[in-house]
């Protein structure tokens, strides 16, 4: 099949459905003559964007780059704490049952605290998107450093291969389908975490846009909004998926094999 | 119990000395492994064969210094496995070839040399086991036999002077598992390093080994070592010779015995 061909079998058919439900969507508001302030029609949401798009765009870069930011920190504290509890079952026991404390905790909960300890700034924001997304992250790489073939780490104790190189070498390759696993999880969910923490702090962002716009009744500013944040998890969630097949070409094989 | 120092005397590769084991099951004790004691020479090729769970794998484990039997001791080339193993003498073949999927055919064999950081002969290694030419291969794309070749190069490129096998050709098809058969005598043939390999394939062990010790169910203990007759170099027609059926004939008579 051509690229052409396969990237219009790829998009084609949602973009025909999403298309013709804004069409029903707008004609069903036009008929019925619901209220702007209840649902606006497509046509208003789009106007809203273009009026004054430098608004939602800055608004967006400020929500990712807190979301970005509060995810690069839960994965890199998430993947050490991992490499330790995968060497050791003590140390597995001992902090796991925190992790998951952090994990069942509404995090809705515990913002005034981040807000008393890390004043009125960024960080508790991005410490929000961060402990949103260390469970995914921290259970996912745990169970990839430890998902080698008891085979594997046999003929490497015969070699007598250090535990770095056992870790470079073996483990924390094995990992990297469980780490982007974590990350098609916790991608969206920086994202959720980033504006819900901007909704709590009033502050920043596309929460913040979504605050006023509320405040306004201007509903099509809203809807607007949910649909620039939607367009950035899908494009946050692709990038994440294209690294996948860059670095992991060798499980597409794999993948054929169990399937053949 | 006696303490003999685990060594091996002059001549003798793989030495072991009232050497026992028993797993901490679930459901109590589980004896694996009856007293055994065994020599393997330096260049022998000894076979070990019983029926499932005979402790045979369990030796082997021992014998790889990848097990702490729970009595008795094992030499290994004139020390322990442990000292074998930091020595880069141990080469391992298992049943499942273990092979890293995100490297190649050639970045697989090559593992041995970058953990050692030793030299070795990639591609003649390669040509050896009949694999020259699928250098870039991923694991996934190759067929099982094909694997187990790269797996044979790759305990064998860091030029190990004791190969331990554990039922390599066991998920083999028969084709692929006579080829593997012949490819494996003709390398040894050349090398002659010491070799101990365990299998439930009789007429296997009798094709490929000097000797051929026979396990009794668990706890396995060894009930007969029956030498082989048959001349060097071996071919796969001498599987119609007298000597083979003899060889064949008595090890079945040692198994049916115990079991």
């Amino acid at each position: 099949m051509s690229l052409a061909r396969r990237l219009a079998w790829l998009v084609g058919p949602p973009l025909v459905l999403g298309a013709l439900l804004i069409a029903l969507w707008e004609l069903w508001v036009d008929v019925r003559g619901i209220s702007f302030w209840v649902l606006p029609p497509p046509s208003d949401v789009v106007r809203a964007f273009f009026a004054e798009p430098d608004r939602y765009l800055e608004a967006l870069v400020e929500s990712l780059v807190t979301a970005t930011g509060g995810l690069v920190l839960a994965s890199v504290v998430a993947f050490g704490l991992a490499v330790v509890m995968a060497h050791s079952r003590i140390l597995e026991r001992a902090i796991y049952p925190p992790a998951l404390l952090v994990k069942v905790t509404p995090i809705v909960a515990v913002y005034p605290l981040l807000m008393i300890w890390f004043g009125f700034g960024v960080w508790p924001r991005v410490i929000v998107a961060a402990l949103i997304t260390f469970f995914p992250m921290l259970v996912n790489a745990m169970v990839g450093l430890r998902s080698v073939e008891p085979a594997v780490l046999d003929v490497m104790r015969v070699l007598d291969a250090s535990r770095a190189q056992v870790l470079w070498k073996v483990r924390l390759p094995s990992s990297l389908p469980y780490v982007f696993a974590a990350l098609r999880i916790s991608v969206p969910l920086s994202l959720i975490g980033a504006v819900v923490a901007e909704f709590l702090s009033g502050a920043g962002g596309m929460g913040q846009l979504i605050l006023i716009a509320n405040g306004d009744l201007a509903t099509d500013e809203l809807f607007a909004a949910v649909f620039v944040l939607a367009a950035a998890g899908i494009g946050m969630t692709a990038i994440v998926s294209y690294v996948e097949a860059r670095v992991l070409g060798w499980t597409a094989a794999e993948r054929q094999q169990m399937g053949a | 119990m006696t303490s003999a120092p685990p060594t091996t005397p002059p001549g003798v590769a793989i030495a072991a000395h009232r050497l026992a084991h028993t797993y901490a099951g679930a459901d109590g004790p589980l004896p694996a492994l009856a007293p055994v004691d065994l020599e393997v020479a330096e260049g022998e090729f000894v076979s070990l064969v019983g029926p499932s769970g005979c402790g045979k794998t369990t030796l082997l484990r021992a014998v790889a210094g990848l097990l702490d039997p729970s009595e008795g001791e094992v030499g290994l080339l004139g020390g322990t496995p442990v000292e074998a193993q930091r020595a880069r003498r141990i080469g391992l073949v298992a049943q499942d070839p273990g092979l890293l999927p995100w490297r190649t055919v050639e970045q697989n064999v090559r593992l041995p040399l970058e953990v050692t950081g030793g030299q070795g002969d990639v591609a003649g290694m390669l040509r050896q086991v009949g694999i020259a030419g699928f250098e870039h291969y991923r694991p996934a794309e190759l067929s099982g036999g094909m694997r187990q070749r790269v797996a044979l190069a790759r305990a064998l490129v860091h030029r190990p002077r004791v190969l331990l096998m554990d039922e390599p050709f066991g998920a083999l098809d028969e084709l692929s598992r006579e080829a593997m058969r012949v490819e494996l005598l003709r390398l040894w043939e050349a090398e002659r390093i010491t070799v101990l390999f365990v299998t439930h394939a009789v007429r296997e062990a009798v094709l490929l080994s000097d000797r051929v010790l026979v396990m009794s169910p668990r706890p396995g203990r060894v009930v007969a070592d029956i030498r082989v007759d048959l001349p060097r170099p071996r071919a796969p027609e001498m599987e119609e010779s007298p000597a083979f059926f003899d060889a064949v004939r008595s090890i079945r008579a040692a198994l049916t015995v115990d079991a």
